[in-house]
């Protein structure tokens, strides 16, 4: 029997996400994932300074602020062949860093625990023994007894109540939920805790940054901080330590709650390593630059041709000029006129709403393409590409990963077994600690550069009259992000955002190829079509900057059930 | 002290949808308030919006909101309605998440205790950088009850002698085109 599942929009966070999944026999056999809302923010840029592209990008997104500033600082820049001073780059780093480590704890907490965690089963938890686990996993040091009982009272006073508040749209019950109690109480608590954290990486980038969440600190050609160790008035000692010390905090959460716990997860759904594996491709871009001249960088990037294939045959190494060739968005099945795939900056940005049409056009988002082929984007992309490029702590941190979860799973999980809903959570929390590591030496790097008496954090810009073109890339917390821009006389001429939704959540192209949602829906098992929560979980292990919900719907369009976010 | 948060929600590439931040930011440019006061631009934060709400004692909100009524219209709206009205009154198209934020921070008992949410109904969310004429004769009266609900609280404020010129970076020219209008140069 084929039942179609509709993931439609419900406000959560930004955007609007809607999936429609046909599940036959208990299986997903086939997935249509579509934006409803357009963006089209670039069209905005058209004819402005190029100096202050950074200021309108950042406002495309209220979430990933920073992120799209910078993109756009770094695409500017490209395009003037502009180098930016080294204590530039470890600010910018920094801001990065600490940006991507809230993002990814906020998204294993507040946006995907609750598809796991059974708060409704904590009430029959031992504090006692959920506290013995806890300690069993990491040496943080708020994983007591008391603590934990704490945690107990809170969920048993609201399930009592009945009074559910935020917990009130939960899967409480789900048969995909099996979690023993101490296990639920264990991420509970740490979900609470995560709340009071997550500030803390906000606080490290508004030292540098300025007032969250729209930082200030930018410049074509640099940041705007002045620096002088002697000075309280501008980013000095005093101001480095603070750093430091918030870095600390991050980085114990990040090594000591986050971490183990998305191994303990992994560990306890071992099944969830075999559903939602999705394409061959994954595309990254390098980031966190370690010099002025950007001739390294402390995260790889690079492109997996076919994983699938025997690793002689794969191609992983990021190549700079092959990126800006290879890069296009089809049209073919989005909302714009044309059937065409356009290279960014040639790119168009026309809108031709047509309503929901599987077969024609479904979604306002354009299907990115590299070499003409989808690709996945994302932590998952990133890691695997590290692995197998040999970098260390990437290496270091996914063993760590898989033993931990091997051992407690009580089978071997391996790297090839991350390409699952599982394994994106997993690769994210891989990152969180690779990032956390590459704080404290990106910070090290700032103070022994300052030591050294370089103070400069700007080369001013000089726009020529002619036309240049430039792409500013960054390995974004939701995956590889480039804005493409074209500047004529210093005005912006064209600007196009290839966001990492772009890639993941991209329709079918002209051949008819789906995206990385799409084909990673895919043979999901669906144990209760009328709450169909193994779907959800599969696109939440993307971390989506868009909210949905599933509707359940036969196959003549009667809905028999729903699942959403909380 | 009481803490207290003064913030704009809202996109501003979104015609009236950043009615929110140009309201702050007028505020800002005309009046002066103690250190226990912040005023922010917070965008369109989503579920962010928990750092800026936590351990706050009154917060006062601006926003667009949907309703029936006209366009300009300010809507006034207290802590228990959102709470109780769950995802109403639902908070322009960029869903802010505001009811869902105040329940995650409730659950470690740091929601503030007080709350006002200054609503206004917005005419257009197309993708532009200047609010409806109707929405923005509506900024005064706005910043009416903001300075009511501050007056209420015993909260000390006063007037800029020579008031500011407001950082409203986003609406100068050149003029933003509306969607679907051609290239640059129109």
């Amino acid at each position: 029997m084929t039942r179609r599942i509709k993931i439609d929009p419900i406000t959560r966070i930004e955007g609007h996400l809607r999936v429609d999944v046909e599940v036959d026999n208990g299986r997903v056999s086939d997935a249509w994932v579509s934006s409803t809302m357009w963006r089209g923010m670039e069209k905005i840029l058209q004819g402005r300074d190029a100096r202050e592209a950074w200021l309108f990008a950042q406002r495309i997104c209220g979430v990933c602020t920073t992120v799209h500033a910078i993109a756009s600082v770094r695409a500017v820049e490209d395009a003037l062949k502009l180098q930016i001073p080294a204590n530039a780059q470890y600010i910018r780093n920094l801001i990065l860093i600490h940006h991507a480590l809230r993002d990814h704890v906020v998204h294993f907490y507040q946006l995907s625990a609750l598809d796991w965690v059974d708060v409704l089963q904590i009430p029959r938890a031992d504090p006692g023994r959920a506290s013995s686990l806890a300690e069993g996993f990491s040496s943080w040091t708020r994983n007591s007894r008391e603590e934990m009982k704490a945690a107990k009272d809170k969920a048993t006073r609201i399930a009592e109540s009945g009074q559910l508040g935020i917990l009130t749209n939960g899967y409480w019950g789900h048969p995909a939920m099996h979690l023993r109690p101490e296990a639920n109480l264990l991420l509970f608590s740490h979900y609470l805790q995560a709340l009071e954290f997550q500030r803390k990486a906000s606080q490290a980038v508004a030292v540098l940054g300025g007032k969250m969440p729209h930082i200030q600190n930018l410049t074509v050609g640099g940041v705007a901080n002045a620096i002088n160790l002697d000075s309280e008035a501008v980013l000095g000692m005093e101001g480095l330590e603070s750093i430091q010390v918030l870095m600390s905090e991050v980085s114990n959460f990040v090594h000591g709650v986050y971490f183990p716990d998305a191994c303990a997860l992994a560990g306890y759904y071992p099944e969830w390593f075999d559903s939602g594996r999705g394409g061959d491709r994954y595309l990254a871009v390098p980031d966190l630059p370690r010099d002025a001249q950007a001739s390294q960088y402390d995260l790889p990037g690079g492109y997996i041709r076919d994983f699938a294939a025997d690793s002689s045959s794969r191609s992983v190494r990021f190549m700079d000029g092959r990126f800006r060739e290879s890069v296009t968005e089809d049209v073919t099945h989005a909302y714009y006129r044309g059937d065409k795939a356009l290279h960014p900056w040639k790119g168009e940005t026309i809108p031709e709403y047509t309503d929901w049409h599987p077969d024609q056009k479904y979604t306002w988002v354009k299907a990115a393409r590299y070499e003409g082929q989808p690709a996945e984007v994302g932590p998952l992309a990133q890691v695997l590409i590290g692995y197998m490029q040999g970098h260390a702590l990437t290496r270091k941190w996914t063993d760590a990963a898989l033993d931990r979860v091997s051992s407690i799973a009580g089978h071997r999980i391996g790297i090839e077994q991350l390409r699952s809903t599982m394994g994106r959570h997993l690769a994210r929390a891989i990152r969180a600690a690779v990032l956390a590591d590459l704080a404290q030496e990106h910070w090290q790097m700032l103070v022994d550069n300052i030591s050294k008496g370089d103070c400069s954090t700007h080369n001013p810009p000089t726009f020529p009259d002619g036309e240049i073109e430039g792409v500013g890339t960054h390995e974004a917390p939701r995956g590889a992000l480039s804005h493409w821009v074209v500047i004529e006389k210093g005005k912006i001429k064209n600007y196009q955002a290839v966001v990492p939704s772009t890639w993941n959540a991209s329709p079918r192209d002209k051949n008819g190829v789906r995206g990385p949602y799409e084909a990673a829906l895919l043979g999901t098992e669906i144990a209760d079509a009328e709450k169909p929560l193994e779907a959800l979980r599969t696109i939440h292990s993307f971390d989506p900057c868009m909210a949905c919900a599933c509707h359940a719907f036969d196959p003549t369009g009667k809905k028999i059930g729903t699942a959403r976010d909380l | 002290m009481k803490r207290i948060l003064i913030a704009g929600i809202g996109n501003v590439l979104l015609q009236d949808d950043g009615f929110g931040p140009c309201v702050v930011r007028m505020l800002e440019a005309r009046y002066r308030f103690e250190s226990n006061v912040e005023v922010a631009d917070l965008g369109t934060p989503g579920l962010d919006l928990a750092d800026y709400l936590m351990d706050k004692d009154c917060v006062i909100l601006i926003d667009s909101v949907k309703s029936e009524q006209l366009p300009g219209t300010v809507l006034l709206y207290r802590l228990p309605e959102i709470l109780q009205r769950q995802v109403e009154p639902r908070m322009g198209p960029h869903a802010p998440a505001l009811t869902e934020t105040l329940l995650t921070i409730d659950l470690l008992g740091a929601a503030p205790a007080e709350l006002l949410l200054v609503g206004v109904v917005g005419h257009s969310y197309e993708m532009g950088c200047n609010l409806s004429q109707s929405v923005q004769l509506s900024v005064n009266l706005a910043i009416a009850e903001i300075l009511r609900e501050l007056a209420r609280m015993g909260v000390h404020f006063e007037s800029k002698q020579s008031a500011a010129e407001p950082d409203l970076w986003w609406t100068k020219p050149p003029v933003c085109r509306g969607a679907g209008t051609g290239a640059a140069g129109e």
